[in-house]
This record gives C-alpha cells, sequence and structure tokens, in this order.
C-alpha cells in the first residue's frame, strides 16, 4: 500500500561534533555546533527554520532562544531513540504544521552513567541523567532489560556469545575509520570473550557507549530540498512498533517484540525491498538487539545470526558485509562511535546516500535501512532513499 | 489497612515508584505475603499492577496472594547495580522473571537464592521463600527440587 507521504519529506542538512567520553562541554554548546552546523550545510539561515524538534535533554526553546530562530509554529520536545524525532518532524512537515524542521539530539556522559562521571563537578551538577540505576536489584527495568533475553536468546537457539561479539567487532572495525567516533582500537573475539560480564551474559563491549557530542538534521518537503546544495535524502516509509507486554520481565519472548510490529508495518509500506537495501542501519544499544534485528528484517531465520555474520563476514576488513556489498553500521554504531540513541545512525545513513561517507563510503549507495530501538517499547524502522 | 500505615510503607521503600495502584503489593511484602494484581470479574492476572484489568477493562482489581509457585523463564546475574547490603556485585547477583503457576506469561522479577550458579538455568521449578535487607522482607525464590538435585 502506497501512502501519500511516501518520499514527500527529506533530509536537507547535517551537522554533528565529534563523540566522546569528555569533550569539556555543555550539552547545549555541542546542540549549537550541531544545529548551526546543519543549519548551514543546507544553504539556510535561522528565519528559515519554523520547526524545531529535539529532547529534554537539551529543549526547543533552549535551541530557539540561543540561535535567534524568530518564529518556530511547530516544536517538540521527544523521547528517544531518534526515530521519533525523524517521523515526528515528516508528519508535521507533511501535515502543514510548518516547512522546514530543525532536529537535533545531544549526549552528555551524565553523573548517573559512572563513578567517573560523577566525579566532574559539571556531571555531577548536571544531574544523574536517564541512565540512573533503579533503586532495586531485583528488576529488569532500565539498563538490565536486555541481558536476560541475551541469555534466553543463547539457550533457545544453542548459539555461544560469539554472535554478540560479532556485533561488536563490526561496529568496532567501522569505527576505526571514522574520526568522529569515540572507539578507534581494533577490537577481536579474544578481547570479546575475554571481557568481564557485567550482566550475564553481557559485557561491556555489548553495551553502547555514554559520550558527548550532538548530531543536527534538517528536514523539509522533498520540493524544497531539491532546491538546497545537496542531494535530498527522501523518507521513503517509516514505521514504529509496541505490543501489550511492554516490559522485559512480561515479554513473551524472543519473536514477540516490537521489532516485529515496526518491520511488518515497514515492509507494507515501502516500495523497496530488503534486496533493494545497500546499507543497514541496525541499532545496537545492546548487542542482542542487533542480532535480532537481522533476523527480523528478514536478512535470516531466528536464530541464525551466527551463521548468516559467518557467511557474509568480510575478513579483510573484520566485519559483516552483506553478499560482498551491504555494510552494516559504518559509523561504528552507538557501541563505538558513541550512544546516540538513533542520531548516528541516521546521520551516517544520510551521508552514505548522500555519497559523503569518505573513506566509509558504500559504492553507489540509493537506500539506506535503519531500525532504531529495541524489544519492549521504542522499536521503529526507516527506509531512506535517493533518486 | 491491615494496619501497616502507608506512612510506613513508604518509609520501608525508599526510592521505589509507590504509588495508589501498586502500594497494597508493597503493604504486603512487609506482611511477607507476595500480591499480585487479579480481576475480580475475569480471573485475569496482571503484573506489574495497574488500575484496570487489561483483559476485560474491569475496574474490579484485587491484591491476591499467589501460591509461590513457578518456573524461570528469564534470569540474568549482575554484576554491576544499585549497592544493597547483603548483594556482592563481585560474586554475582542473579535476578529472574519467574513464571508464576497462576498463568502462563504471567511473571514476577526477583532474586534466586539457595542455587548453585550451574544449577540456576530457564526452565528451573522455584518456590517463594523471604529473606530480608536492612530489616525489611525482600521476595526471592529458591530451587523447589532438592537442593543439589
Amino acid at each position: 500500500m502506497t501512502l501519500p507521504i511516501k518520499d514527500r519529506v527529506a533530509i536537507a542538512g547535517l551537522g554533528s561534533t565529534p563523540f566522546s567520553r569528555d569533550a569539556g562541554r555543555a550539552a547545549g554548546a555541542m546542540v549549537l555546533d550541531a544545529c548551526v552546523g546543519a543549519v548551514r550545510d543546507a544553504g539556510l539561515t535561522a528565519s528559515d527554520i519554523d520547526g524545531l524538534c529535539g529532547s529534554n535533554v537539551v529543549p526547543a526553546r533552549y535551541v530557539q532562544g540561543a540561535l535567534g530562530i524568530p518564529e518556530c509554529t511547530w516544536h517538540a520536545n521527544l523521547t528517544i531513540p531518534f526515530q521519533h524525532q525523524i517521523i515526528e518532524s515528516m508528519n508535521a512537515i507533511h501535515a502543514g504544521m510548518c516547512s522546514t524542521v530543525l532536529a537535533y539530539h545531544g549526549v552528555y556522559r551524565a553523573s548517573g552513567t559512572s563513578r567517573a562521571a560523577s566525579a566532574d563537578p559539571f556531571r555531577a551538577r548536571y544531574g544523574a541523567g536517564p541512565n540512573v540505576l533503579f533503586q532495586t536489584p531485583d528488576t529488569f527495568e532500565g539498563a538490565v532489560g536486555h541481558s536476560p533475553w541475551a541469555r534466553r536468546y543463547l539457550d533457545k537457539y544453542g548459539v555461544g556469545r560469539e554472535v554478540f561479539g560479532k556485533v561488536a567487532i563490526n561496529n568496532r572495525s567501522n569505527a576505526v575509520l571514522n574520526e568522529r567516533a569515540a572507539m578507534r582500537q581494533p577490537l577481536t573475539m579474544e578481547d570479546y570473550l575475554s571481557a568481564r560480564l557485567v550482566r550475564e551474559p553481557l559485557t561491556l563491549y555489548d553495551m553502547d557507549l555514554p559520550v558527548d557530542g550532538a548530531d543536527a538534521f534538517i528536514i523539509t518537503s522533498a520540493e524544497r530540498a531539491r532546491d538546497l546544495p545537496h542531494r535530498p535524502v527522501l523518507i521513503h516509509a517509516a514505521a514504529l512498533g509496541q505490543n501489550d507486554r511492554p516490559f522485559s520481565a512480561q515479554m513473551l519472548d524472543v519473536d514477540c517484540t516490537g521489532q516485529q510490529i515496526a518491520i511488518r508495518q515497514l515492509w507494507r509500506h515501502s516500495d523497496v525491498r530488503l534486496g533493494d537495501v545497500d546499507v543497514f542501519f541496525p541499532y545496537d544499544g545492546f548487542s542482542i538487539i542487533t542480532v535480532r534485528w537481522f533476523e527480523t528484517a528478514g536478512y535470516c531465520d531466528d536464530g541464525e545470526a551466527n551463521a548468516f555474520f559467518d557467511a557474509h563476514w568480510e575478513t579483510s576488513t573484520d566485519r559483516i558485509l552483506i553478499d560482498g556489498r551491504v555494510a552494516v553500521n559504518t559509523h561504528g554504531g552507538s557501541m563505538s562511535e558513541g550512544a546516540t540513541q538513533g542520531s548516528g545512525h541516521f546521520r551516517e545513513a544520510a551521508a552514505q546516500l548522500r555519497g559523503e561517507a569518505g573513506v566509509r563510503q558504500v559504492p553507489n549507495a540509493k537506500h539506506a535501512l535503519v531500525t532504531p530501538g529495541g524489544f519492549f517499547f521504542n522499536a521503529g524502522a526507516v527506509m531512506l532513499r535517493t533518486e | 489497612m491491615n494496619g501497616i500505615t502507608d506512612a510506613a510503607v513508604f518509609e520501608s521503600f525508599p526510592g521505589v515508584a509507590i504509588d495508589h495502584d501498586n502500594i497494597e503489593h508493597y503493604r504486603g511484602i512487609l506482611q511477607r505475603r507476595l500480591l499480585v494484581n487479579r480481576c475480580a470479574d475475569c480471573g485475569t492476572w496482571h503484573e506489574p499492577a495497574r488500575s484496570r484489568c487489561p483483559a476485560c477493562w474491569s475496574t474490579r482489581v484485587e491484591p491476591t496472594k499467589i501460591s509461590g509457585r513457578g518456573v524461570i523463564a528469564l534470569f540474568t546475574v549482575l554484576h554491576h547495580g544499585p549497592p544493597a547490603t547483603g548483594i556482592d556485585y563481585q560474586e554475582g547477583h542473579p535476578v529472574a522473571a519467574v513464571e508464576l503457576a497462576e498463568q502462563p506469561g504471567l511473571r514476577f522479577t526477583a532474586t534466586i537464592v539457595d542455587c548453585k550458579r550451574e544449577t540456576l538455568r530457564i526452565g528451573l521449578p522455584v518456590e517463594l521463600t523471604w529473606i530480608e535487607r536492612v530489616g525489611v522482607p525482600v521476595p526471592a525464590f529458591r530451587p523447589a527440587e532438592p537442593r543439589n538435585a
């Protein structure tokens, strides 16, 4: 079924900071850098922006005031991952609420993420942040949530932890080529398997990396984007997914997640099929999420990701290269570039489709599949394309 | 209600998001009674506690004592988490979602005690027991089989 919104809204500008464990800067300053970069990249000025879309980390009114954007007719501070900002900006533009949205995401290593972070007086004053540990040690809510499902996946399909290690190694091998990335030392399977278990069966290498930095995007009508300097990146189809058991402990099984719902809806609305995809951006907040996105998107059957990775591994670059051509999380993902809750995945996807990914460029990339979010309540799927 | 005031419940569980919909669950814990919400109209159990039955939308949900029998559906062993008395994260703190005998898919999350690491597995039959942390009862599960079987 073709939706009227298909290919009607585009990403027309990109801006980002580098990502690091300690940028020594405020979250707001990094967001402003990314926003200024995106507006200039699109060849626009402050008065061209009439929509703002961020999150409560750095709310829209902060950005509007700080950049002197005279008038907005639509703004929203949304939850993460970043498909929400992309999709709601698309909807607002198509509905006529506004014409050009500056959508952005800032990340800041809050004091709740680690003892080291809490020792920094700036971070301490900033607050604990959303990653603060739940007060009870006996819960699957919060950051624990995907670990028991990783255990269940290994048991259910009879595979070893190497399946998760391959996700971490793929991302790290790509990050080595990304000068924005926070982690650029190569990672071996030996490193992975000998790492300390944090939440069994997962290690530090199975988790995204808290960092400082920001991404920003100009989103506007495809018609308008065609008059701007860069090749428009069209939002071809988009979907979200959630079911009636949106809690880690209550979810029925690994194949009863929001991922299935999002991807089914995407394939209903997308004319671009899986075989047309040139570059794939599965979410990697936890390695088990990435493994299941491969299986859920349809690259292989449930429980077959480990064998699939082996069959599609490019030894010379030590990474996944599906059918010898489709690279995966070319920026290094949230594990190795840094945890941007999906904004990094969208920014790199857009850069690939513009042909501006430099040494990481997938030749002639025209279609990118971005699948942000995990199992319980935040899965999404977006197909981007160029003309 | 039941002789334990709301103030005492809040005081016993600092940092826990207690509200009008789940306070009876926590009051029950202080009496070593594990209560899970059950619909008085259609009999469906649900967890976590909410104001309506998700199956029939009845508001007649009643915190109801469970049998305490179940099977481990999911588990992890934590080596990192909020500091708590009696928990050694270096050794590992096991947490499981126990599928309760009352209803398929109805799970309660708790720690596992009296269980060797090599015994801990998905599918292990377990039963409710009680431990204490700083004088407050904590529901836990232990293997239902003889310990070294």
